[in-house]
């Protein structure tokens, strides 16, 4: 079920409704509840893979379960590496066993030989890249005693299937999320009403930004000899606002439903396009699975603590896997690599860490030195951004090559200015609220009557300029 | 929670106001014309109706008769026009009508429009007779394979519109289909637009289509007798010396023969030679669709009916 279609504007109502007239204060049935309807959310796209939600459920609650009775290192050891091997191992399955297998044929064919394997028809299942990483930082943490096992299992279910966040993240942390599916959850009016206006700027950036520039982004894409240098940067920038406008516009959407719900997700998107520079953009962009890289690969790699190379190696790891995990093509892989080197300056003269800060935190506007610095910032994202969008690394290469040339200073061949002014009102309403959480969340300084016409102005504008692209890019990792 | 409930509900109220104000302003819908059922059982529209088309940029209008389009300055040498949305014309100003590019072809004459859309070949003809009370020397009558199907009760079934039962030879007036709902959906421009934009589709189109491909083919063939009979009733039933069938483009050649043999006079549209008569995303014509239709129509016309020498 898509957050903007018409089948989710119906179930979201029924549960709300349902969740707090008949759940009422009672946690386990509103558990229960939420249970329920994170099936029949996840079941509306494919029932069939339901059983794979269940199955990563009993195990590794059963495997929580063990770890909290057990204290024999090798055990646990064991049970940690049962959890690991069956969650990535779904994960590898459904996700790299065509990639491995195609990559084995290729190597073959590269030194002369043949191999005789045949790929799969199979059909990757929607957010198990997300899911799986949800219910692994259980097991870990479980392990790692940094939280105790739980024992209410429509509640471990609830929280390994939460509809709001299943698909499309933010990948929430066991230790963050789970207690609360214990804890008593009471309607809060302010919380709702933020989470709503949550929702409202999440489908506005998803239906006016990332749909429209899609649509702009895929024509000069699948078309790139046929442009000049300008228009394809044209074409990078388009489509660096359509994925930051459809995978921010998800986590706000997913974080505002939670909100309705009385729960808690962590920020996962912090006005990324706004940095200075490329360690800033990573503490900004898909915070949930940066963190989850950090606290559970690049520490347990030894981090920073081993000295230059083992600094650089583990950088260069946790950006490869990171991209890796977004999907089973070497384009990822080199844009994760890319990301790294960008970083590798910033790490080897430790300034990755001198942005930390917002930008013009005390200012209007910022000064030509950050206007400098966000510039750049953007501009080698966008080369990236190439790679991530590109059919293949031929694509990309071919993409990047018609772009540098003396036709980058020509004319631009497609100029849609609607859609150009809209992404124009919405990096103003950005950096306008980029003290906030999100963008309009500091509205409340303006008067009913105003915030109630800007809200209905985005309404109209979302029914304007709906799209063509309705898909979220992100229900494909 | 009541609170929260409140204010939902009451900026759903505002939001709804707002929005059927942009919409009204903007005319993201096409303003719909109210219809009724006359004495002689046709679904015409309420006389004297105007709206805009959907962007504003032109107005339809419906006459003091009842039909879409502009009346002729006077009833003298006559030529009526009946047919569907094609001849209805909505979607382009008034200027572009048959009406308007037949006279600007043929001055000497007037025409008339008499159109709705869905209407079929034989409620076409039932609207012959109220337009045959001005005494047209000649009725264009617009149709084509969809007219003629749709017009036998028996082929499939439609209580909307008007049909002939072939067994009984009885003609089945249409009756309004959901009018309160209509009426609703039409006054409530917001609703009409939410519906237009997001309409609720239960129907599995793969299934509907793969079937209509398989019995496409051999729907001449499987309802020849009944085109038959309604032919008949027809020639039996109605006044058809002036009545001249103008078949569009693309019509069923099988059809077109059954017309010629039962001694029908037609005039036969072909657009296979041009550029696209139709809008992109809609099969109706555009305004150079009208004229090259007008043109073929008229040059006929010159060349054999109002040189009293029989068409085709």
């Amino acid at each position: 079920m898509l957050f903007n279609s018409i089948d989710f504007f119906l179930f979201l109502p029924i549960v709300f409704g349902l969740y707090w007239l008949i759940g009422g204060k009672r946690i386990k049935t509103q558990n229960l509840l939420i249970a329920i309807a994170s099936y029949v959310f996840y079941g509306w796209w494919d029932w069939k893979f339901l059983s794979l939600i269940l199955f990563s459920s009993i195990v590794d609650y059963s495997i929580g379960l063990w770890l909290g009775k057990t204290k024999k290192i090798s055990t646990r050891k064991l049970l940690l590496w049962i959890s690991i091997c069956v969650n990535l191992g779904f994960l590898g399955f459904f996700k790299y066993y065509n990639f491995f297998i195609d990559s084995l044929i290729d190597s073959f064919t590269f030194f002369g030989k043949e191999l005789n394997l045949s790929t799969l028809n199979i059909i990757l299942p929607v957010g198990i890249s997300f899911y799986t990483f949800q219910t692994l930082s259980y097991t870990i943490d479980v392990y790692n005693k940094k939280l105790q096992p739980t024992k209410d299992f429509i509640g471990f279910m609830a929280f390994v299937s939460f509809f709001p966040q299943l698909v499309a993240g933010p990948i929430e942390r066991a230790t963050n999320l789970l207690p609360q599916f214990s804890k008593k959850r009471s309607f809060d009016y302010a919380n709702a009403v933020d989470g709503l206006r949550q929702v409202l700027w999440g489908l506005f950036k998803k239906i006016v930004v990332a749909d429209n520039c899609a649509k702009y982004a895929n024509i000069i894409f699948n078309n790139h000899t046929e442009y000049n240098g300008s228009t394809l940067l044209l074409g990078a920038f388009f489509f660096a606002f359509q994925i930051y406008g459809d995978f921010s516009g998800y986590s706000d959407i997913a974080i505002g439903i939670s909100r309705l719900f009385g729960f808690n997700l962590k920020r996962n998107f912090a006005f990324p396009y706004f940095s200075r520079d490329i360690a800033e953009f990573w503490r900004r962009w898909h915070i949930s699975l940066s963190t989850w890289f950090r606290d559970y690969l690049y520490i347990p790699l030894g981090g920073s603590r081993g000295g230059l190379k083992m600094k650089i190696r583990n950088t260069f790891i946790i950006f490869i896997v990171s991209g890796f995990w977004h999907g089973a093509n070497w384009t990822f892989i080199i844009w994760g690599a890319l990301n790294a080197l960008y970083f590798l300056p910033l790490l080897l003269t430790n300034k990755n860490r001198v942005n930390t800060d917002l930008v013009a935190q005390d200012n209007f506007l910022p000064s030509i030195k950050e206007v400098g610095q966000m510039a750049l910032t953007f501009f080698i994202t966008l080369i990236a951004w190439v790679f991530f969008r590109a059919d293949n690394v031929l694509h990309a290469l071919s993409y990047l090559q018609n772009m540098f040339t003396a036709s980058l200073i020509y004319k631009i061949e497609i100029f849609p200015s609607t859609i150009l002014l809209l992404v124009l009102f919405f990096i103003i309403t950005e950096w306008l609220g980029r003290r906030g959480e999100y963008a309009i969340e500091k509205i409340d300084f303006m008067k009913r009557p105003i915030r109630w016409i800007f809200y209905i102005l985005l309404i109209v504008l979302m029914f304007s300029f709906t799209g063509e692209e309705q898909q979220f890019i992100y229900f494909q990792f | 929670m009541k609170k929260f409930f409140n204010n939902i509900i009451l900026f759903g109220l505002v939001a709804l106001c707002i929005g059927e104000i942009v919409v009204r302003l903007t005319h993201v819908n096409s303003d719909i014309p109210y219809r009724t059922i006359d004495d002689m059982g046709i679904q015409k529209y309420y006389p004297n109706q105007e709206g805009y088309w959907k962007g504003g940029d032109h107005k339809w209008m419906v006459n003091s008769l009842g039909w879409p389009g502009e009346l002729p300055d006077n009833y003298d040498n006559l030529i009526t026009i009946i047919g569907d949305s094609f001849i209805e014309n909505f979607m382009n100003p008034n200027d572009c009508h048959q009406s308007a590019y037949l006279k600007r072809e043929i001055p000497n004459y007037n025409f008339l429009e008499a159109s709705r859309s869905g209407v079929t070949l034989i409620e076409s003809m039932e609207i012959s007779k109220q337009t045959d009370t001005l005494n047209p020397i000649a009725t264009l009558i617009h149709t084509g394979n969809g007219d003629i199907y749709e017009s036998i009760k028996e082929i499939k079934s439609l209580n909307d519109i008007t049909q002939l039962n072939t067994k009984d030879e009885v003609i089945i007036h249409g009756k309004m289909k959901s009018p309160g709902l209509k009426k609703v959906l039409y006054s409530w421009k917001l609703l009409y637009y939410l519906y237009n934009r997001f309409p609720l589709n239960f129907k599995n189109e793969s299934i509907a289509d793969s079937k209509k491909d398989k019995t496409e083919k051999s729907k001449f063939e499987i309802n020849e007798t009944r085109i038959r009979v309604l032919l008949n009733y027809i020639k039996n039933n109605y006044k058809i010396e002036n009545k001249i069938f103008v078949f569009k483009p693309n019509s069923d050649d099988n059809i077109i023969n059954l017309f010629k043999s039962m001694g029908f006079k037609t005039i036969i549209l072909d657009s296979s030679k041009d550029k696209s008569w139709s809008f992109e995303h809609d099969p109706h014509w555009t305004c150079y669709g009208h004229e090259r239709a007008a043109a073929q129509v008229s040059n006929k016309l010159k060349l054999s009916f109002l040189n009293r020498i029989t068409v085709d």
